[in-house]
């Protein structure tokens, strides 16, 4: 029971890092680039495809998810997230078993703007809804609730020269469960990115090839930790190291999974993201602008 | 559709009220229909000032001053508002007989300019250049600012492309997104701008 149990914990970290990764925002001059692991910072209207394969232990032989995210902005600072993933575990022995994740849902809120600072906070509800997703991959039967807080700053308002396109985002949140034996869990995260659009446009222009000049290059790490009764979950930590390319109205993102636990992974894996920018794609019509647009 | 006949025709009027003056016949490129402050033009080495449905041509250098606000109706239609300390050149103006644009390019030097570009029949170039780089649109409402060492382009409606002047890159803009460029770099990512940012533009290019 505590192995089928520590599976399950396993799946919805993979799952609920993937789940998290939300859309591209900007502060100022910063455009913060589409994450994959870890959560962007503020609502948009984007909608993304998010695979991703992860060698497993406990019984299962790797884990395949395919992560879609469709993002609305209700006002400018208020947006919505809906989120599903369908999931391939391969067990031992057993053949692969297919099935749906829970719905997820999550309400933002964009409390914070420093253009200057090139800063932004906001606050975000994150709610599973349990026992709509299949138990033969991991879905819990119950949901779960989790209030976040999110920032990210870039550092191009520093007197540092070639350091200023280097730009840190991070969330930190607690999961509450709405019964056991799902433990509760804090999560967090945290993103370390070199933007080279930035270094071109707000440093120094150099005659670089057309392709690496939209190119970001970024380490994710995302990780969780039981909090109260573990129900035999252990602590994970996951490791993107990876690279963004950015075009005009979408992104492209690839990194690898490097599990720095046990109980997170056994190999390495690969995530990516194919992501596109509905305001910008469809600027001029409501797919593209808050519901409640004051323009 | 029927404000833009009323545009095209208020327009067409302009350009044969000002067919009537020989010395603007060949170059006329607009008209002024707001103005607020001591604007000028600088014609031909003389400061002239403007008032209300004074003429502007090609190859004109207009002022605003620091106290002041000016809006123009160009001969196809388009409408231009710059805000206080402003100045442009009107390098180019062409229409043809029926008010369509072939060609528009104006210099911003310094300040602030809001354009409401009259959409046309066929492709037509209209293009801002700053000391930067240079924008250039088929019909939109757009703002474009230049400072020192830097241009700022901000999109109500349509598609604008900044081009740097230093290397050649450009991007694209949509509605309600804008950018920035500085100075011998790329353009800067272009970004979904805050209702506060437009406001102020269009604030200060609102002509009473």
């Amino acid at each position: 029971m505590r192995q089928v149990t520590a599976i399950m914990f396993v799946l919805s970290v993979t799952i609920g890092c993937a789940a998290n990764a939300l859309a591209y925002d900007s502060s100022g001059d910063r455009q913060f680039p589409a994450l994959v692991l870890s959560p962007q910072v503020a609502p948009g209207d984007e909608f993304y495809l998010t695979p991703e394969t992860l060698p497993q232990t406990n019984g299962a032989t790797r884990e395949s998810n395919f992560t879609a995210t469709y993002m609305k902005t209700i006002t400018d600072d208020l947006g919505l997230v809906v989120e599903e993933t369908w999931t391939a575990i391969g067990q031992s022995g057993n053949g692969t078993n297919y099935g749906w994740q829970n719905l997820d849902g999550e309400l933002k809120y964009l409390a914070f703007k420093r253009p200057d600072h090139e800063f932004l906070l906001s606050l975000g509800l994150d709610r599973e809804t349990g026992g709509t997703g299949a138990a033969r991959v991991g879905a819990f039967a119950s949901g779960a609730t989790t209030p976040r807080v999110y920032f990210a700053k870039g550092l191009g308002d520093l007197d540092i020269g070639y350091l200023r396109p280097f730009a840190v985002e991070g969330y930190g949140g607690m999961q509450f469960a709405d019964a056991a034996p799902r433990p509760d869990q804090t999560q967090g995260g945290f993103v370390l990115e070199y933007s080279i659009p930035y270094l071109q446009s707000k440093v120094r222009s150099f005659d670089l090839p057309d392709w690496l000049r939209h190119l970001t290059p970024m380490t994710e790490v995302s990780f969780t930790t039981p909090a109260g009764r573990s129900y035999g979950v252990r602590a994970t930590m996951l490791i993107g190291p990876g690279v963004s390319y950015g075009g005009e109205g979408w992104e492209f993102a690839v990194e690898a999974l490097v599990p720095a636990t046990r109980a997170t992974g056994d190999g390495i894996g690969v995530i990516a993201q194919l992501h596109f920018s509905l305001d910008f794609l469809f600027a001029d019509s409501i797919v593209g602008k808050p519901l409640l647009s004051s323009r | 559709m029927r404000r833009r006949e009323i545009i095209l025709a208020a327009g067409s009027a302009a350009i044969m009220r000002r067919s009537t003056a020989p010395a603007f016949a060949d170059t006329s490129a607009g008209v002024v229909v707001g103005l607020v402050g001591n604007c000028s033009v600088v014609r031909g080495g003389q400061n002239i000032p403007l008032k209300l449905g004074d003429p502007v041509a090609t190859s004109d250098e207009v002022d605003v001053p620091a106290d002041g606000r000016l809006k123009l109706r160009m001969s196809d239609g388009s409408i231009l508002s710059l805000a206080s300390a402003t100045r442009i050149s009107i390098a180019a103006y062409q229409t043809d007989a029926a008010g369509q644009r072939q060609n528009a390019r104006i210099t911003l030097g310094q300040g602030l300019l809001r354009a409401v570009v009259a959409p046309m029949a066929h492709p037509a170039i209209f293009e801002v250049g700053t000391a930067v780089g240079t924008a250039a649109v088929r019909s939109t409402d757009w703002f474009i600012e230049t400072q020192p060492g830097s241009a700022q382009v901000g999109v109500l409606s349509g598609v604008v492309v900044l081009r740097s002047a230093a290397t050649g890159r450009a991007v694209t803009i949509p509605a309600r997104w804008g950018t920035r460029l500085e100075a011998g770099r790329d353009p800067v990512e272009a970004r979904v701008w805050a209702p506060e940012e437009f406001q102020a533009v269009i604030s200060r290019t609102n002509v009473p």
